[in-house]
């Protein structure tokens, strides 16, 4: 089961969640599909989150929410688990566990009650911890870790759960430009190993660069769903956010393969764009990166590509 | 894994000591033994009881989320304490039972009731709250409550000289009065409870994340945290009804044990178990070894112990900001 093999994706139908009497999320449709990563987008309090958790069934819900044909609110947590993996933004955790006991922890659903460890049981360890990039972490303690790091280890904790189904929750909220880029780039490499992952972002740019399809919402209403690049375009975002999308405006920001700022975390990922300078279906765009890389692999340099083009207004 | 020899040995050195050390003369031959099968029992009973409330600490700290928990500073032994007490009442005013039931029956029945009930109200407000001084607080209360409930129950048995007699010394607890048939309906419980904790052990790793993350990883948090709070009820009443109201034990063991053992409740608590029932072994040494007019109560040295250690991890958990 590793890598998502097997995969059949997730569907919701008609889901709606009430939370202390108030309606949060008002009949969502949706689909995600092996290989496939699906941004969840829109404003503070839209219900994203909300979204994502009773995806995940940790929230009572009205609705369908449909893996490998059968309803996650009948399933036990332990089946539910194995299909499904969810990340939080941040981990509760406080107790001293090292990251290697942590990332053991995802293999709960796997093991009986018996302390031991199955060669199977390492093996997705290691395989998860590699995959993040965290096995340099392996013996830290994990309250001692950055952000960043913290969230390489939570989410090596769900893959060694093995679970085809990734819901992850504002995975690059609060990490510096360098860390989001490799959770980001990580994201892409699980798609590209068929898992089906569901990401809630807040950072537009992000949603273009990393995400295949996405879902526009807002007081708890779907606005738009469909491509990125469609949903993230001019019309719904002005609907939605108030806000007028300018493409390419601002600088971004690529992996810089030489530099050794935020190697520890690069490794051998797919290497997406993140920033504003996607190639979106908007016409002329000269992609012109300007990579100002002076010193030479040391110290850290994050090569600021600004990406200048002619964009839609 | 050098924790374990050095563990066996400590018990080893504290076994003997509690076997050798005390006012009675073993260089009296007939005397002799009567003074070892006392103080056999005595060892037994304290080393029970310590290795039941270590564990017990280790099981509700981890449950609560919380390390400033433990079954004395919750409120569970007092709900013991009071539990058994109304147990000794009832058996000595109804008879219930008739001549089957022994009171070294129906105490461990009444403590383990008594300690669920507070455990009950603890797991009740954690849907209210997470707060960890908040659920100190309850716990505080509870603990308050059951004392003047357990005064109260005094007062009633005064009616009859012998049972005043039985409350009052059960209440005060201590382990040089525990006998054989105690010991017999106690090893069995506490057995038992310490090795289905250690099953529930991985499901507890899980919880340190909280509700949802343990949930989201396959954990079924309820059930966990019902028979987690089952399993040291049985504990806390074992240890109450071999040794009384002894406090601390929970709170100390589980932190010395850390630094060594590791967080993770599988290693945590045979290794709490060992170490707490030497721990109580050695406090019961020291209770007999201080010079004063009558033997210095058990619960008296785990308090002096246990207490500024709750103070200093208060402070150290402030200094961190640990709690929200």
């Amino acid at each position: 089961m590793r890598n998502g093999d097997g995969n059949l994706g997730l569907r919701a139908q008609a889901l709606s969640v009430t939370l202390g009497g108030r309606t949060v999320l008002h009949g969502v449709d949706l689909e995600a599909k092996p290989g496939e990563v699906l941004a969840l987008l829109g404003p503070n309090g839209a219900g994203k989150s909300t979204l994502l958790k009773a995806l995940a069934g940790l929230l009572p819900y009205e609705g369908r929410v449909e893996i490998a044909g059968a309803d996650v609110g009948s399933l036990s947590s332990r089946a539910r688990a194995k299909q499904i993996s969810y990340v939080p933004q941040r981990s509760l955790l406080r107790s001293a566990l090292s990251v290697e006991e942590v990332v053991a922890l995802g293999r709960y659903v796997h093991g009986g009650s018996f302390g031991g460890m199955s060669k199977n049981d390492r093996d997705a360890i290691d395989h998860a911890l590699e995959t993040a990039h965290a096995d340099v972490l392996r013996d830290r303690i994990f309250t001692q870790l950055s952000v960043g790091e913290q969230q390489r280890v939570l989410l090596a904790r769900a893959l060694a759960s093995d679970a085809p189904i990734l819901l992850l929750d504002e995975p690059t909220a609060a990490l510096d430009v360098g860390e989001g880029m490799a959770v980001l780039r990580l994201i892409r490499t699980l798609a590209a190993r068929n898992h089906t992952l569901i990401v809630v972002l807040h950072d537009l740019a992000d949603a273009r660069s990393t995400t295949d399809r996405a879902l526009l919402l807002k007081e708890g209403r779907v606005v738009e769903q469909g491509a990125t690049a469609d949903v993230v375009s001019a019309e719904p975002i002005r609907a939605v956010y108030g806000v007028k999308l300018v493409e390419n405006a601002r600088i971004g920001f690529e992996a810089d393969p030489e530099g050794t700022g935020t190697d520890a975390h690069t490794g051998t990922g797919t290497d997406t764009d993140t920033g504003t300078d996607t190639d979106a279906d908007t016409g002329t765009d000269t992609d012109t990166d300007t990579d100002t890389d002076t010193s030479t692999g040391t110290g850290t340099d994050t090569g600021t590509g600004t990406g200048t083009g002619t964009g839609t207004g | 894994m050098r924790l374990y020899p050095l563990l066996f040995l400590l018990l080893l050195v504290a076994g003997a000591l509690a076997v050798l050390v005390g006012s009675g003369d073993l260089t009296d031959p007939e005397l002799r033994d009567t003074f070892l099968k006392l103080r056999g029992y005595r060892l037994a009973a304290a080393f029970l009881a310590g290795a039941a409330l270590a564990v017990g600490g280790v099981v509700v700290q981890g449950l609560f989320r919380n390390p400033l928990a433990s079954p004395s500073v919750l409120g569970t032994t007092a709900g013991a304490s009071f539990g058994g007490q109304v147990a000794l009442l009832t058996y000595g005013l109804a008879g219930v039972g008739g001549s089957f039931v022994v009171p070294e029956m129906t105490v461990p029945i009444g403590c383990f009731v008594g300690a669920l009930a507070s455990l009950a109200v603890l797991l009740l407000f954690l849907r209210v709250t997470q707060d960890l001084l908040a659920l100190l607080l309850t716990g505080f209360v509870l603990s308050a409550l059951f004392l003047s409930l357990s005064a109260f129950v005094t007062s009633v048995a005064q009616e009859t000289w012998e049972l005043g007699r039985a409350v009052v010394s059960f209440s005060l607890g201590s382990v040089s009065g525990t006998g054989p048939r105690q010991l017999a309906f106690a090893l069995p419980l506490i057995a038992v409870a310490l090795v289905a904790c250690w099953f529930w052990g991985r499901s507890l790793d899980l919880l340190l994340s909280g509700e949802e993350e343990a949930q989201s990883m396959g954990a079924n948090v309820g059930a966990v945290r019902w028979w987690s709070a089952i399993w040291v009820s049985v504990l806390v009443a074992g240890a109450v009804s071999v040794g009384g109201n002894v406090g601390f034990v929970g709170l100390v063991v589980p932190h010395m044990l850390r630094p060594f053992a590791g967080t993770k409740h599988q290693r945590l608590i045979p290794a709490a178990a060992l170490a707490g029932g030497v721990f109580l072994v050695a406090c019961d040494i020291i209770a007999r070894v201080i010079p004063s007019r009558s033997e210095i109560p058990l619960g008296v040295v785990t308090g002096l112990i246990g207490a500024p250690l709750f103070l200093l991890l208060l402070i150290r958990l402030r200094r961190e900001r640990a709690y929200a």
